[in-house]
């Protein structure tokens, strides 16, 4: 028990410094990064709590975020500008406008909803099937999201949501996402689920009860995902349906896999790492750009250096950087050692 | 009549390039277990290549088999950079390194040729069209029956016949006791990505042609359509994948014909959940694989 | 023709075979004898190149201790894994075809070594289009032998040839593996079935723990008094 709050402690305090560190140096970049850092948290939690006691790769995830942002975009837009943003909407929603936060809440829900109710059949696949069909059902979300153009505006951009998402906003929920993602992993069922993650004997003892863990870590992702993207669209005040899609679920896969898909510290740890990375390469790659060393513009060398680094942490540590234990109990266990040895 | 003879044609010429596109993927994960994210990539490869050659002034079969050799070659490559360094490890590792090699060969092409449309030289015949039983149709869609069958054959007899068709067979049950027989396990690996790489040129070509431009992410839809038809036809079974990829064509193609107008453009969710109910009722695909005790 | 020398197999931290050392001159029949988790099968590996081993493997006179199974096979070193491994999906024909992969540039060979192993098992003849997996245990042991045989190798590993078969089978088998021997093979039979195993062995050794508790010739080791402490251990 100790040990988990010692790394509840760490994570949040990580994340406290961040938002302290922040406010202190007060220049506007280092608050957006910021944010956006704890809403990808929110995010990787979130397929961290599916990913990370499963054993399965969910590559829909991303797909939920979009439903959580058009959701909460759909019922907060002021009725007023809805006339214009999304000018089909069914009526009933377009007479609605609740405040941000309970538009967060509600794309949280939607999205746990829509996941309860498709993913079940997936549950029952075996890896590598339910791999590639998860990745299909990202690619259904995003065709959803393109065509639907009453709820999303179709592919083009959906203007007007309410800006509600500060730093401190999206910290708290990062807080929150920790604790729910650690309580979850130590919970019976995320227990029994892990029971299953690596030894198939047991996964086929337990039978289709498998599917029914499966499925309820897979909601509660979900869950994770579309609080993620109501935050997200709340911050950024207008986005379309590309954003969901893989780009953004190479980012965050490549959050998960650098710090460790097993365990929220890895997360979390991962979450930093890729953020801070990303925003040194992008000022990189401005820097060039602007000195106009190549004739056309460097675009895309973020992505292929994560790329890059992402097969070598497969190569060399594949269990990412807290590949097994928590920060938790790696901080316990060295200080027990030390206590043993003096 | 001419509907349903416009309908068959339409089936079998989709259905025999989503077979090959699967098949193409089938090969690598049959032996490996593992699956190859990077294999669109490969179809994208063929089509830059194609574009990159196309100034030159050659005869179009020349350079179509250009790019398939090119295709080829990309194929053994994801081997050795997505595969080989992590062959070891978890499958998980596995599938993030193919698709992070994937998007890494998506913003190669973006930097390092365009991320806009580059035209791609079709053969005159493509747009021909052909008469056949009062239906007109591209005598393109007839191409792609023809290659598709031929190739089929061709692999089909490959794997009964010939002594690598029978290595790979085997390596696809039992690797290490295929090795315990002498047969070089790097020779069995290289010559799946190979032929995968085979029919991803192949499909290229065909895929392509119905469109005439390449773009980076132009391996997406292919690799969707190769995974689908994997997973409903049985991952293990390449009979599976070939069923698989017809059925899927199938799917489409009625969906095509039946689906209202506005409901067209969600074509591919409802496709995507006939094929869930497919794994409700089989969670396993619909052919059975080589018989092991192992999971998929 | 073989010789071990203070062979030592891993697996992880566990060590499965120490300082293990045995010869076989060529035309002999060694059987290594042990109880389960005695080793056998894993000295069996390393021989054959399957597992990774520390120590010295010399075959007439060469080290092979880190070569290939690819290469031992090559050599005239196969193995006959106590799995069996049978490919169940290929037909009789097609698993004896990639046991002479080798060898594959001698057609002509090959149909000549394919008609003396359906001399030597004329059950196998009969069922030439049958996929391996509807054999019967018995049948699969004969074919994966018959398999192995068809590299024409200099030198054989049986792991456990006995092992589920019942008694009449497993007298059918160890007649094969007599014929084997008598054509000039030499084997390394590592076996369960102490008494069948001493009966057709030149000389055997005994292991117990991942070491050589006992060696000597068949008679004496199927005289030894102190065999059935060996084997159950104390």
């Amino acid at each position: 028990m100790k040990r988990h709050i010692v790394t509840l402690a760490v994570l949040i305090s990580l994340v406290i410094g961040l938002v302290v560190a922040t406010d202190l140096t007060d220049i506007r970049l280092f608050d957006r990064i910021a944010t956006n850092l704890c809403i990808s948290l929110v995010l990787v939690l979130g397929m961290q709590v599916f990913m990370g006691n499963s054993g399965i790769l969910s590559f829909a995830h991303i797909g939920f975020m979009g439903i959580g942002a058009y959701t909460s975009a759909a019922l907060t837009i002021p009725v007023q500008m809805k006339g214009m943003a999304l000018p089909d909407l069914y009526p009933v929603v377009a007479a609605v406008e609740l405040s941000p936060y309970l538009g967060i809440l509600a794309g949280g829900l939607v999205a746990a909803l829509v996941a309860a109710a498709l993913s079940y059949p997936l549950m029952r696949l075996s890896d590598a099937a339910a791999v590639i069909t998860f990745f299909a059902l990202l690619v259904v979300l995003h065709t959803v999201m393109l065509h639907w153009s009453e709820v999303t505006n179709g592919p083009r951009t959906l203007f007007g949501i309410p800006k509600a998402t500060d730093l401190n906003l999206a910290a708290g929920f990062a807080a929150l996402a920790i604790v729910a993602a650690l309580a979850f992993k130590e919970s019976r069922t995320g227990l029994l689920l892990r029971s299953t993650r690596d030894d198939e004997t047991a996964a086929g003892a337990l039978g289709a009860k498998v599917a029914v863990l499966r499925w309820q870590a897979f909601i509660l992702s979900a869950l994770f995902a579309g609080i993620g993207g109501a935050l997200w669209g709340h911050f950024i005040t207008s986005f379309s349906p590309k954003a969901f899609y893989l780009k953004e679920t190479f980012v965050i896969l490549g959050m998960l896999v650098i710090g460790g898909a097993n365990t929220v510290s890895g997360a979390v740890v991962g979450a930093f790492m890729v953020t801070f990375a990303f925003e040194g390469l992008r000022a990189v790659e401005s820097g060039l750009n602007r000195a106009q060393i190549f004739s056309e513009q460097v675009v895309g060398l973020t992505e292929i250096t994560l790329a890059l680094a992402m097969i070598g942490i497969m190569a060399l540590r594949p269990g990412g950087v807290f590949a097994m234990r928590e920060i938790g109990a790696i901080l316990t266990r060295r200080a027990r050692k030390k206590r043993d040895s003096s | 009549m001419t509907m349903f003879i416009q309908f068959l044609i339409d089936v079998l010429s989709l259905g025999g390039a989503y077979a090959l596109m699967a098949l193409g993927l089938v090969i690598v994960f049959g032996i490996l277990k593992l699956v190859n994210f990077a294999y669109g990539e490969l179809i994208m490869v063929a089509g830059y290549t194609m574009y990159m050659v196309s100034g030159l002034g050659l005869p179009w079969l020349v350079m179509a088999g250009i790019a398939v050799i090119m295709a080829i070659m990309a194929g053994i490559a994801t081997d050795y950079v997505a595969f080989r360094p992590v062959r070891a490890k978890s499958v998980t590792a596995v599938l993030i390194t193919s698709f992070a090699f994937s998007t890494l060969l998506q913003n190669a092409a973006q930097l390092f040729i365009s991320p806009r449309p580059r035209t791609v030289p079709l053969p005159e015949i493509f747009s021909a069209t052909v008469e056949i039983a009062g239906v007109i149709t591209p005598a393109r869609n007839l191409i792609t029956i023809a290659a598709a069958v031929t190739l089929l054959a061709f692999f089909a007899f490959i794997m009964k016949r010939s002594i690598l068709g029978i290595a790979m067979r085997a390596a696809a049950t039992h690797f290490t006791m295929t090795r315990m027989l002498g047969v070089p396990a790097n020779l069995i690996i290289s010559s799946a990505f190979a032929i995968s790489g085979f029919f991803a040129g192949v499909v290229s070509l065909l895929w392509i042609g119905r469109i005439g431009t390449v773009v980076p992410g132009i391996g997406l839809e292919p690799l969707l359509i190769a995974f689908i038809a994997t997973v409903i036809g049985g991952m293990r079974s390449l009979q599976g994948a070939v069923l698989g990829g017809f059925l899927l064509a199938f799917i489409d193609t009625g969906l095509n014909y039946s689906l209202p107008q506005e409901l067209l453009k969600f074509r591919d969710a409802f496709t995507f959940s006939l094929v869930i109910l497919i794994l409700l009722w089989r969670p396993q695909g619909l052919m059975r694989g080589p018989a092991t005790g192992q999971r998929t | 023709m073989l010789e071990v020398n203070s062979l030592e197999v891993r697996y992880g931290a566990i060590r499965a075979v120490h300082d293990v050392s045995l010869t076989l001159a060529e035309g002999e029949l060694v059987t290594l004898l042990g109880a389960n988790g005695a080793g056998k099968s894993s000295t069996l590996l390393a021989i054959a190149g399957a597992l990774r081993a520390n120590g010295r493997i010399l075959l007439e006179g060469q080290d092979v201790t880190s070569w290939s199974p690819e290469r031992m096979v090559r050599n005239g070193v196969v193995m006959v894994p106590e799995t069996r491994d049978v490919f169940p999906d290929l037909t009789v024909l097609e698993n004896l075809r990639l046991g002479g992969y080798v060898r594959r540039s001698d057609q002509a060979g090959l149909a000549e070594d394919r008609e003396r192993i359906f001399e030597l098992f004329p059950r196998l003849k009969e069922r030439g289009d049958q996929p391996g997996g509807t054999l019967s245990g018995g049948e699969q042991q004969m074919l994966v032998i018959a398999r192995a045989m068809m590299s024409r190798p200099r030198l054989l590993l049986l792991d456990e040839p006995s092992l589920g078969l019942a008694p009449t089978i497993v007298d059918q088998i160890f007649e094969m593996i007599v014929e084997l021997k008598r054509s000039g093979l030499t084997i390394l039979l590592v076996e369960q079935n102490a008494s069948k195993a001493l009966e057709v062995a030149d000389r055997a050794y005994v292991m117990r723990l991942g070491r050589v508790a006992a060696e000597g010739t068949a008679a004496d080791i199927a005289a030894a008094s102190d065999l059935k402490a060996i084997y159950l251990g104390g």
